[in-house]
């Protein structure tokens, strides 16, 4: 069963199309990672699955449910976060995630949990617009964790982060599936980020879908094209410039 | 739910003081007005309320509406600041609600500086004019009052949602007031613009004129509330 599945989704604007028709396959359970450039139509992609931006073409279901009919029902289930953290600057981190909760309806105590998970319990009560970089990126993370959603979309949620950092909300995303059943679908623009965490990955560029499947599958493909193979940095690489060579040079 | 949520997003941003402080600013206008110059009024054949509602409301409104713009761009600048209003787009909560949350926390505040107005306005007729029996005559010019500043409410968070920088829609509210005070009070057309209704004084007004300010006044919430709705609705598809 897929969680996420798209069907020819489009998003085109007066005389640019972020998103060309991509039909995008998530299984339930797993970490995946939609790799691409940037501007390549990642964010754009998650936004249409949150409904922050409307697809101007084909369709898509998030846990068996169809947008937009049931897109509060949708966002119920997923947690997200998109592009940058997103809170109330005169609020602490503690009051930041309450309002969440509230929204959510869910128990007090997910607060304190999700908190836990980010590793933020000891600056809950600092208002989050004194927040370092990497602690903005915590209460967003935390933000989208809070409840424990079935479904969660996170758009580069390493960015900012230390080295320490990164490592930790790694193990934090790899882990989320066996913990919570969770099913991530993760973006990022470097595939050494993304083999570390996917078990699946999808690779976009100029808004078209140029693969979708295993990091196994992704080598085999490769290798066929002639593509390098040995590091998988080179192999993304090699496969965006030969898909820009053929859209003309087009970066 | 919603109207709990935006009290307690207004924390610490100092919108509640500068509210109740912009209230007592305006209540002392005609506290001052007739501590200064009472001579000028005590004469005048006319009920007290009417006769310092004359003198001092053009100043009191303007302050109120002064203040409501600013507090409408504020709580939209809370949303927009760090973005959190995304996040609360990717909760199940409607984007209108939010509006309507605010406006309905915004509602309170006005009632709360009408209220520190009406006050004043009392203190004065008691002091001054020592008439005891106005406190019925003062509760409906701030009743009045208080209706026909509800649209100037919902137009300014509906200018303060529709623009994501805080100058921006700070600069198009005060536009609009100084235009408002531009406007002859005395003419029902004009008189309509949604910045301009609160410049109206009911005890200067015949009852005929004052039905119609309110009723035009609730059309004016439906209206630019069901513009809020559809702006919202086309905002997202084309962002």
């Amino acid at each position: 069963m897929y969680m996420i599945e798209t069907k020819n989704l489009t998003k085109s604007y007066a005389d640019f199309t972020a998103v060309a028709g991509i039909s995008l396959h998530i299984p339930k359970g797993a970490v995946y990672g939609f790799l691409g450039p940037n501007g390549a139509g990642k964010s754009t992609t998650m936004k249409m699955f949150l409904g922050l931006t409307a697809p101007t073409g084909g369709s898509f279901r998030i846990g068996g449910k169809q947008f937009p009919r049931d897109r509060m029902r949708i966002l119920k289930e997923t947690g997200s976060f998109i592009e940058a953290p997103a809170f109330y600057g005169n609020l602490t981190g503690e009051e930041n995630l309450d309002i969440v909760r509230r929204i959510l309806g869910l128990p007090k105590s997910a607060v304190s949990e999700a908190l836990e998970l980010v590793g933020l319990s000891a600056h809950r009560h600092r208002p989050a617009r004194t927040y370092s970089l990497g602690m903005k990126q915590r209460l967003g993370l935390a933000s989208a964790l809070i409840g424990r959603p079935p479904i969660l979309i996170l758009d580069e949620p390493t960015n900012g982060l230390d080295p320490v950092g990164i490592h930790e909300i790694r193990t934090l995303i790899r882990s989320l599936p066996e913990r919570f059943g969770c099913t991530v679908l993760v973006s990022s623009h470097l595939l050494s980020e993304i083999e570390l965490m996917a078990d699946r990955i999808g690779i976009l560029n100029h808004g078209h879908l140029l693969f979708e499947g295993t990091l196994d599958e992704l080598k085999f493909n490769a290798a066929s094209q002639g593509f390098p193979t040995d590091n998988l940095e080179e192999t993304f690489l090699a496969l965006i410039e030969s898909d820009n060579l053929q859209r003309g040079g087009a970066r | 739910m919603s109207f709990y949520l935006e009290c307690k997003k207004m924390k610490r941003t100092g919108l509640v003081p500068a509210f109740f402080c912009g209230g007592l600013l305006a209540a002392a206008v005609p506290v001052l007005n007739m501590a200064f110059r009472s001579e000028m009024y005590l004469g005048l054949d006319a009920p007290p309320i009417q006769i310092l509602m004359e003198a001092n409301w053009q100043m009191m409104s303007m302050l109120n509406i002064l203040l409501v713009t600013a507090g409408a761009c504020l709580m939209y600048h809370t949303e927009y600041a760090d973005n959190a209003i995304q996040r609360i787009c990717t909760l199940p909560a409607k984007e209108s609600r939010l509006f309507l949350g605010k406006s309905a926390f915004l509602f309170l505040m006005c009632a709360v500086i009408l209220a520190v107005e009406a006050a004043g306005m009392a203190f004065c007729i008691f002091h001054w004019f020592g008439h005891f029996g106005g406190l019925w005559s003062v509760f409906k010019s701030f009743g009045y009052a208080f209706l026909l500043m509800l649209p100037a409410v919902f137009g300014s968070l509906w200018i303060a949602s529709a623009c994501r920088n805080l100058w921006v829609s700070l600069g198009i509210s005060v536009v609009c007031i100084f235009t408002a005070t531009l406007l002859p009070v005395k003419n029902f057309a004009l008189s309509l613009f949604f910045f301009a209704m609160p410049f109206q004084i009911l005890a200067d007004t015949p009852p005929q004129a004052a039905r119609r300010f309110m009723i035009a006044a609730v059309a004016e919430l439906l209206v630019i509330a069901a513009g809020e709705l559809i702006f919202l609705k086309l905002r997202r598809s084309f962002t």
